[in-house]
């Protein structure tokens, strides 16, 4: 269980959804590992938050487990958006810890979002990688099947096909060095988002344990700062990617974003009373 | 309760299934390969046939799940009480029975219509 997940599935306001799938990571695998490894490493967190003055265990988060994962990756993509409906109908909004991000097209699938947000060092605009049309390198082609545009933050890295696509009306991409200034556009407020956090968008300084890692990205504050911005317009969270192949410093990170989207999401949602 | 038993691996999209002891049409079906612990599960999405509201159930594809058998049958309007509720004669027994139309379907006195019957709810197709 992910440390504070304890509310009731049936009372909750987020749902952990843990997608442990590791079949197309195409450099160091390991994301088979990811939600077990991003549950530990957020064992240490204090409970309470300061910036958000509030309990993560008194923020309606339930953990639903894993959803076992299998060599076929389309295939546990319906499966998995089908476990992911289920909380989008009990009014949750589904937190998904991947697991490789081929994962993310699942709750993108079931909060069917107007906009995808995502931080990213890869465009992850491939239409297929060797051969592979579930490629994780294929996510945000797949996110774009669902919603009408994609916002892709930190990218640096993509193939010549993939600047080309990404020069098209639906995308917009921003530069690391331009992520801090970045700030959700008005718009956001009348429209359905979904945030999608690549653990290697972070400069892999702050998070080596990831399948591609990728230098000249994000600080883990920066990473921080758009989850927070981002959070009170978003219906759905995932962050994915992370390995075994660190000391835990890529799992402390995604555990440390799931808790800053919840406390920002929560504060943002909450009565005022 | 007009139902029969069948394997939840025999049923696909557009199956009738019971849910939560509602008839239920199914709309997404996956299933998940088995694991060292535990058999292949499949996960069925559905929507009731009556009363519109999504369901969802979990099970091992070797389960025994109730399947609702659902008449087919034709009718005549006799009369619109109002905008959602008709009087409809039964074209084969020609009993009268009173029932909820959907808004967007339009009917006149004496229009033949189909509609769905089970355990004593009906639901008139378009």
């Amino acid at each position: 269980m992910f440390p504070g997940a304890t509310a009731d599935r049936s009372a909750s306001s987020y749902v952990v959804v843990g997608a442990p799938l590791d079949v197309s990571t195409s450099f160091q695998p390991g994301t088979r590992f990811g939600p077990d490894r991003v549950r530990r490493f957020a064992g240490t967190f204090e409970d309470y938050d300061r910036a958000a003055d509030r309990l993560f265990s008194e923020s309606g988060v339930a953990d639903a487990g894993d959803v076992h994962a299998w060599n076929d990756a389309a295939e546990y993509v319906d499966y998995l958006a089908s476990v992911c409906r289920d909380v989008v109908r009990d009014d949750a909004i589904p937190l998904t810890i991947g697991g490789e991000h081929t994962v993310s097209v699942a709750p993108v699938r079931a909060v069917d979002p107007d906009v995808f947000v995502v931080c990213d060092a890869h465009l992850d605009l491939r239409e297929a990688y060797d051969g592979d049309p579930w490629s994780h390198s294929t996510v945000t082609g797949h996110a774009l099947d669902v919603a009408d545009e994609a916002v892709i933050l930190g990218a640096r890295s993509g193939s010549e096909a993939e600047w080309e696509r990404a020069a098209e009306g639906d995308v917009t991409v921003v530069a690391p060095e331009d992520v801090a200034a970045w700030a959700p556009p008005a718009e956001f407020a009348e429209r359905d988002v979904y945030l999608s956090v690549d653990v290697d968008a972070a400069d892999p300084a702050y998070a080596p344990g990831t399948g591609t890692p990728e230098p000249f990205g994000l600080t883990s504050r920066e990473l921080r700062d758009v989850v927070r911005a981002v959070a009170p317009h978003a219906s759905g969270f995932d962050v994915v990617e992370v390995n075994d192949r660190d000391d835990g410093q890529a799992a402390v990170l995604a555990a440390k974003l799931l808790r800053a989207f919840v406390f920002a999401h929560a504060d943002a949602t909450a009565v005022d009373g | 309760m007009a139902k029969e038993q069948k394997e939840v691996r025999d049923l696909q999209e557009g199956n009738y299934v019971i849910v939560e002891d509602a008839a239920c049409k199914i709309d997404g079906y996956s299933t998940a390969k088995p694991g060292k612990h535990g058999s292949a599960k499949a996960r069925i999405e559905a929507r009731g046939v009556f009363d519109g509201k999504r369901r969802s159930l979990s099970q091992p594809v070797d389960a025994k799940i109730w399947v609702p058998i659902i008449n087919r049958k034709g009718g005549q309007i006799v009369s619109k009480e109002s905008d959602t509720v008709v009087q409809v004669m039964d074209l084969e027994t020609f009993e009268t029975v009173t029932m909820e139309i959907p808004e967007d379907v339009d009917v006149d006195p004496d229009d033949e219509i189909e509609y769905l019957e089970w355990e004593g709810k009906r639901k008139v197709l378009q």
